[in-house]
């Protein structure tokens, strides 16, 4: 705890100084008597003022919300002095508001009183938060000094962001060997029929095709495609972003990321991240609802960290992208950092596909001629880059805010059908 | 508001006086008006401490020449120190921080105690000063000060 002097303290003390000789100089009862007030107050002041011993804490009820949840909060407060005013504030970052509650507040304390402060917070973004410090600020009952403490308490939430349930999502060329969701394109033991073959030994006898066999005077079996799992890998570009207020591109693709990543795993596939940026970020993939936490977890603290480095996808550990997997690429196509590497990724082989998370919808077009002709400009080149990506076969789809993800799953979708045609 | 009516209670009295340097007070009294005025709209406490002296100096300035002692001077102290009190907590007041209800009115029972105490030692000064010579006026002074100290050690004891 510290202790500090108000400028009342110094302001009362200069006065009471210079009024007591102005006295003894002039001789003059008057001047005594014009001083004496501020005399009394700083004596009374000092004399009132007692050290507070305060302890204090707070809490929220629960550690994980959704964007727009309402989170309960307290503050705890108790003091063995008595405090004549404590301020209490509570540190609160961007993205928390304080819906119901009083905050900060000034109370007063009698010696041995505790005192607690219920409040409502909602989670106005996604993001990890740290709710704290709690910062108390204790006076004497005349102002004269003034004692801080920051309560060493800090309440991590972690708010997830609001997800868009898509119908349908891209899917992968290739499968894996575990079972899954997806129609593989292989040929085994599955439901989707897949060719009728001859006979051989081994196969089992419900597998004929009766019909066949009949006609063909032999026995044929009906073969089947297996339902397998796939690999997701999510592309999260973290080199730049376009970003007005609150709201900017990393935003929208840590949503986009979000929503695919919960559709893959209710398909038992299995999901990775790759966080590319100034900071190279990654999270092996894996299956399931813990997996999918793990996502959104490290999807929290993806964050654009300026970097002048070249960085190349060599960076990439080798088992974060593992073969015929999906690559996802959400990325704003604002670096060409990350276009490298999208179009380095197409041509090893990796199925990729690109949302191009558009930054235009976060850029107002400027009022002068020459600032408007080099945004046109800028916007061109940007519709440039992505025709660039898909004359290289790769599916790119523009997405923004106000379309909803699914209609962009689906030109993906579309592209990917007519792509595999084009091949043929 | 009701500071800077402390203070123009003040400046009015020092010109209804009209001593030999009434414009002097007169002027200093504005002066001092003013002082507190910007102290408080600019949020500026140290400025309060000069807007007291300048008053106090301009109600001085009215009293030039006048042998008698002032009765009312026990008065203009403690509206002095009523002034400096409110523009302080004027200051102070942030309306971001809800305080409780309790909060407001101990500090106007603490600000009442102070005044009337002030009061008092006002009185108890100038009567002191009346009755003793001007040879004995320091003594008076010293007796003032062990007042307060009194008054000091007694609320020490009573807060511990």
């Amino acid at each position: 705890m510290t202790r500090s002097a108000t400028p009342k303290l110094a302001g009362y003390a200069g006065l009471s100084g210079v009024g007591l000789l102005t006295a003894l100089v002039f001789v003059r009862p008057e001047v005594v008597a014009l001083t004496a007030p501020f005399l009394l107050a700083l004596a009374a002041g000092l004399a009132l003022a007692t050290p507070p011993k305060l302890a204090a804490g707070a809490g929220v009820e629960r550690e994980r919300a959704i964007e727009g949840d309402e989170v309960g909060g307290h503050v705890v407060v108790s003091s063995s002095t008595p405090v004549d005013r404590l301020d209490l504030y509570l540190r609160l970052p961007d993205g928390v508001e304080l819906v119901d509650g009083t905050h900060p507040v000034a109370l007063r304390l009698a010696a041995g009183e505790s005192r607690r402060l219920d409040f409502t917070l909602r989670a106005a973004h996604w993001g990890a938060y740290v709710i704290g410090p709690l910062y108390l600020r204790a006076r004497d009952p005349l102002g004269f000094l003034v004692w801080e403490q920051t309560a060493a308490t800090r309440s991590d939430v972690r708010v997830y962001p609001r997800e868009e349930v898509l119908q349908r999502i891209v899917q992968p060329r290739e499968t894996q060997v575990s079972s899954g969701n997806e129609v593989s394109r292989r040929k085994g033991e599955g439901i989707e029929f897949a060719d009728v073959r001859p006979w051989a030994a081994g196969d089992p006898l419900n597998r004929i095709n009766w019909r066949a066999s009949a006609r063909g005077g032999e026995l044929w079996v009906n073969e089947s495609h297996p339902e397998r799992n796939t690999d997701v890998i999510f592309f999260v570009d973290s080199f730049a972003e376009a970003r007005r207020g609150r709201e900017g591109t990393l935003d929208l693709t840590v949503r986009a990321t979000s929503a695919l990543a919960d559709a893959y795993v209710g398909r038992r596939d299995r999901v990775g991240l790759i966080s590319f940026g100034g900071i190279l970020r990654w999270l092996a993939p894996g299956a399931g609802t813990v997996q999918l936490y793990r996502m959104v977890d490290a999807l929290l603290d993806t964050e654009v960290i300026l970097s002048h480095y070249w960085r190349e996808i060599d960076v990439i550990p080798r088992r974060t992208l593992p073969p015929n997997a999906l690559v996802i690429a959400l990325s704003p196509l604002l670096d060409p950092r990350s276009v490298g590497a999208l179009l380095d990724l197409h041509a090893r082989g990796h199925d990729l596909a690109v949302f191009d998370v558009s930054p235009v919808p976060f850029t107002a077009r400027p009022q002068g001629k020459l600032d408007a002709i080099a945004y046109d400009i800028w916007i061109l080149r940007h519709d440039a880059l992505r025709h660039r990506l898909q004359r290289a076969g790769i599916a790119v789809a523009e997405w923004n805010d106000d379309a909803p993800l699914q209609a962009a799953v689906e030109e993906v979708r579309a592209f990917r059908r007519y792509a595999r045609h084009a091949r043929v | 508001m009701l500071a800077l009516g402390a203070i123009g209670a003040i400046v009015a009295y020092a010109g209804a006086t009209g001593g030999r340097l009434a414009p002097l007070a007169d002027g200093a009294g504005t002066l001092g008006l003013a002082l507190l005025t910007v102290a408080i709209v600019l949020r500026l406490p140290a400025v309060v401490p000069w807007a007291i002296i300048v008053t106090a100096g301009g109600y001085l300035a009215g009293r030039e020449g006048r042998a008698l002692v002032d009765g009312w001077a026990a008065v203009v102290g403690v509206l002095l120190l009523l002034a400096a009190e409110l523009a302080l907590w004027s200051i102070d007041h942030d309306d971001r921080i809800r305080a409780e209800r309790s909060l407001t009115v101990r500090r106007v029972v603490t600000l009442t105690a102070l005044t009337a105490a002030a009061l008092l030692v006002n009185f108890g000064l100038l009567g002191a000063a009346a009755v003793a010579a001007p040879a004995g006026f320091v003594l008076a002074t010293a007796g003032i000060a062990a007042a307060v100290t009194a008054v000091a050690v007694v609320l020490r004891l009573a807060r511990a």
